[in-house]
């Protein structure tokens, strides 16, 4: 499940059990929000640190809004 | 796996399979377990996967993880995420589930059980699964590119925009299907509208904590939702037994049909985060818990299956759909066994993140796979109901009447022997006050989920709660997708208004948006207040006009892989994607041939329009129109029908011959011709 751990990030490998199962559970609750399509900050702020350090980074409140217009004003239809 | 658990492991997969297919088949007079018919369905889905998709995955499309996919090439931390296969997996299958699976496979519940479970699985395995598979390959290897862009780089400019026009009519007749499946549902029942109309404010609370009180924080909203949404159910019998405000929440189908119209108006032009977005979430969190829900109710109560195998219906005069067994099965099952729709998702948000290549196994084919297995579960839930209780709620009320005894009296005659006493027992069980005249899917499936679930969990006095929760997770997702496909279609409106005169292309224009808002649901607005108001119009007909479209769709889905693969040079294996592209060809123009030129007037479009103005020409007013006005109606739709149809076969036949003229091409080039973005090797630990 930690397949998208940058490498940045993996390099503070859990020693502890508690570690293991914290990272375990940010795992799972990053996977949730793939799964429904909902904006993950914690990722965006993850790949941002690895690949565009110094870079400005968006607040919690200006990433979501970005990310949910985006997604809704994509020119894809969705299902029936 | 080892060798040998697998060479022990897939015989026992594939006699398991038998044998239920053999009971469901082959029984006669007693009724036969709904368990047999979902465990053939899963051991044809594991065959499949294992074989068949294997096969594509390495041979026909030869995937390569080495190659860098476009969620690495681009990763931006927004769109383009490297994202875990079974994650992504769960993604896709949330994104392409809809109410498609859900309608067609009742429908076609009236031609027995096995026809329909039949087509479902033949049709996934052949055609829908490798579709959505080889859809997302081609547009993974694209930069995830949409499927009009990929018609336009790989066939050329015009096949390109003749794509689009495709789509956007599907689009409208969609929206306008779905509405009027809400429109069937709600139309006076009180405590169906209350719960319907409290989804609103409920979902604009949520719009406001997650942009707000607490940026971001979509679980903590959806968590209040789903129980204010519990909430309205359980009120909502207060409601509806409440002289007053039962009468408040009791519309006709007239105005239900205004009221969706204005909806969908100021429901599109809302800022996205304001509603359409909380309502997305809500009802993708409802939908996999019901769909979940019902797999475990069906398992657990192994209901059985009062649906015969085969009715006489299949000869082409049946009550919910006129048109014999081939073409119009096969057309009315879309969503399920293979879906145009999916060609859209497939080329949306999941190629872009994909993390290898060989994950679009899963997450194309297997995501498909799960999906016809909803299809499977629809036609369960519709199929344990008593017949005659189905014929009841889905036959017109031009055929059956509006009161219980007459709609007993003519069922029973078809051979469903049914008493008006279980039919009024049956709406008071639901606590609604009719089930007549309930057609389009969703209340079918309501009562089949509210017996299942009842069973599984409260028993009869639970089932008036379950009936309700399945109506309202459905127009749940309907309405989010009228919200969505209304947005859609005023951009893709936009986009060719700005051909004729460009301002009008200007999304940020204000006059302009409000233009093709209208625009946009003027049209599915039009096709929806028909339905309601054409005594002989109705799902009977739209959904038959979506099924040719969305089938058509996927033929020309089909015929851009199948060019793909002949631009690739792996013409050897054209056969994948050409079989299904024939018999999407072959029964689609048929069913649209058909529906256009049939001399039966409950087949024929124009044979009912001629039939119905010839009658206007001598003065004579023919049931179930009431008035010279209405029978003009009936023509001028009929016309109209016929003309949508015919949109849609030239399309196709068009797209045949640049696909066929393409493909020739390529087949005297020595070298590969599809253009894909250029190669480029994963540098070692990126993405680990």
């Amino acid at each position: 499940m930690n397949e998208r751990v940058e490498p940045a990030g993996a390099a503070s490998a859990p020693e502890t059990r508690r570690a293991r199962l914290l990272e375990r559970a940010r795992a799972l609750r990053q996977a949730y929000l793939q799964v429904f399509g909902i904006p993950d900050y914690a990722g965006y702020v993850a790949h941002m640190a690895v690949r565009h350090p110094g870079e400005k980074v968006l607040s919690q409140r200006e990433f979501f809004a970005c990310a949910i217009d985006r997604k809704y004003s994509m020119k894809g239809p969705r299902c029936c | 796996m080892n060798k040998t658990a697998s060479v022990v492991l897939w015989p026992a997969v594939a006699i398991v399979g038998a044998i239920s297919f053999g009971l469901l088949a082959l029984n006669r007079g007693e009724n036969v377990s709904a368990v047999w018919l979902v465990t053939a369905a899963l051991s044809v889905y594991l065959i499949a996967y294992r074989f068949y998709s294997k096969f594509i995955a390495e041979k026909v499309l030869q995937l390569d993880d080495a190659r860098v996919t476009p969620a690495h090439r681009h990763n931006d931390g927004m769109d383009y995420v490297p994202t875990n296969k079974v994650v992504l997996f769960g993604h896709h299958f949330a994104a392409i589930a809809g109410a498609g699976p859900l309608v067609g496979p009742v429908l076609a519940a009236q031609m027995g059980y096995l026809p329909g479970t039949l087509w479902i699985l033949v049709g996934v395995v052949v055609a829908g699964a490798v579709q959505d598979f080889i859809v997302l390959f081609v547009s993974m290897r694209r930069d995830g590119r949409s499927l009009g862009e990929m018609i336009k780089i790989e066939l050329g400019p015009i096949p390109g925009s003749l794509a689009l026009v495709g789509v956007l009519a599907i689009m409208i007749i969609i929206l306008a299907v779905l509405s009027l499946i809400v429109v069937k549902a709600l139309t006076g029942s009180p405590w169906g509208l209350f719960t319907i109309a409290a989804t609103i404010p409920i979902a604009l609370l949520m719009g406001i904590y997650m942009r707000i009180i607490r940026p971001g924080h979509v679980g903590e909203a959806s968590i209040f939702g789903v129980v204010l949404l519990l909430a309205s159910i359980i009120f909502g019998r207060t409601v509806a037994e409440d002289p007053t405000w039962s009468v408040i929440f009791s519309l006709t189908g007239t105005q239900l049909a205004w009221a969706l119209i204005i909806y969908g108006a100021i429901a599109a032009s809302l800022p996205v985060w304001l509603m359409l977005a909380p309502r997305d979430y809500l009802s993708t969190f409802l939908k996999i818990g019901t769909i979940v829900a019902l797999a475990l109710g069906i398992y657990f109560v192994a209901p059985k299956l009062a649906m015969p195998q085969l009715t006489r219906f299949i000869d082409g005069s049946g009550p919910v759909f006129s048109g014999t067994l081939f073409p119009f099965l096969f057309i009315t099952i879309a969503c399920g066994s293979v879906s145009g729709f999916h060609a859209l998702i497939s080329s949306g948000t999941s190629p872009k993140m994909v993390e290898k290549e060989s994950h679009t196994r899963l997450i194309g084919f297997g995501g498909m796979l799960a999906e016809s297995f909803v299809a499977i579960m629809a036609l369960t839930a519709a199929c344990v109901l008593d017949p005659g209780v189905y014929f009841a709620m889905n036959a017109p009320a031009a055929v059956v009447g509006t009161t219980a005894e007459n709609a007993a009296k003519v069922i029973s005659s078809w051979g469903f022997v049914i008493t008006p006493e279980l039919i009024t027992q049956t709406a008071t069980d639901i606590g609604e006050t009719t089930i007549l005249a309930r057609a389009g899917g969703a209340p079918t499936l309501a009562v089949g989920m509210a017996q299942i679930l009842g069973q599984a969990l409260g028993g009869k006095t639970m089932e008036a709660f379950w009936y309700h929760f399945a109506i309202l997770f459905e127009a749940l997702f309907i309405l989010t997708t009228i919200d969505a496909g209304t947005r859609i279609g005023r951009f893709m409106i936009q986009d060719m208004l700005g051909h004729v005169y460009k301002p009008l292309g200007n999304t940020e224009f204000l006059p302009a948006n409000v233009l093709a808002t209208v625009l946009c649901v003027g049209l599915w607005g039009y096709f929806l207040y028909q339905g309601v108001v054409d005594p002989l119009g109705g799902i009977n007909t739209l959904w038959q006009l979506f099924g040719v479209g969305n089938q058509m769709l996927a033929g020309i889905a089909l015929l851009l892989c199948t060019t793909v693969l002949v631009k690739m040079k792996r013409e050897r294996y054209v056969w994948v994607t050409l079989v299904p592209t024939a018999w999407l060809l072959i029964t689609t123009l048929t069913a649209g041939l058909q529906k256009i030129f049939s001399s039966d007037p409950r087949v024929g479009f124009i044979a009912l329009a001629e039939r119905f103005s010839t009658a206007v020409a001598q003065g004579k007013v023919l049931a179930p129109a009431k008035s010279i006005e209405e029978m003009q109606r009936v023509a001028f739709n009929n016309y109209l029908d016929a003309g949508v149809c015919a949109v849609f076969v030239v399309l196709v036949l068009a797209m045949c011959v640049y696909a066929l003229k393409i493909s020739l091409q390529a087949l005297k080039q020595a070298q590969p011709t599809a253009v894909e973005t250029p190669y480029m090797a994963e540098p070692k630990g990126a993405g680990a």
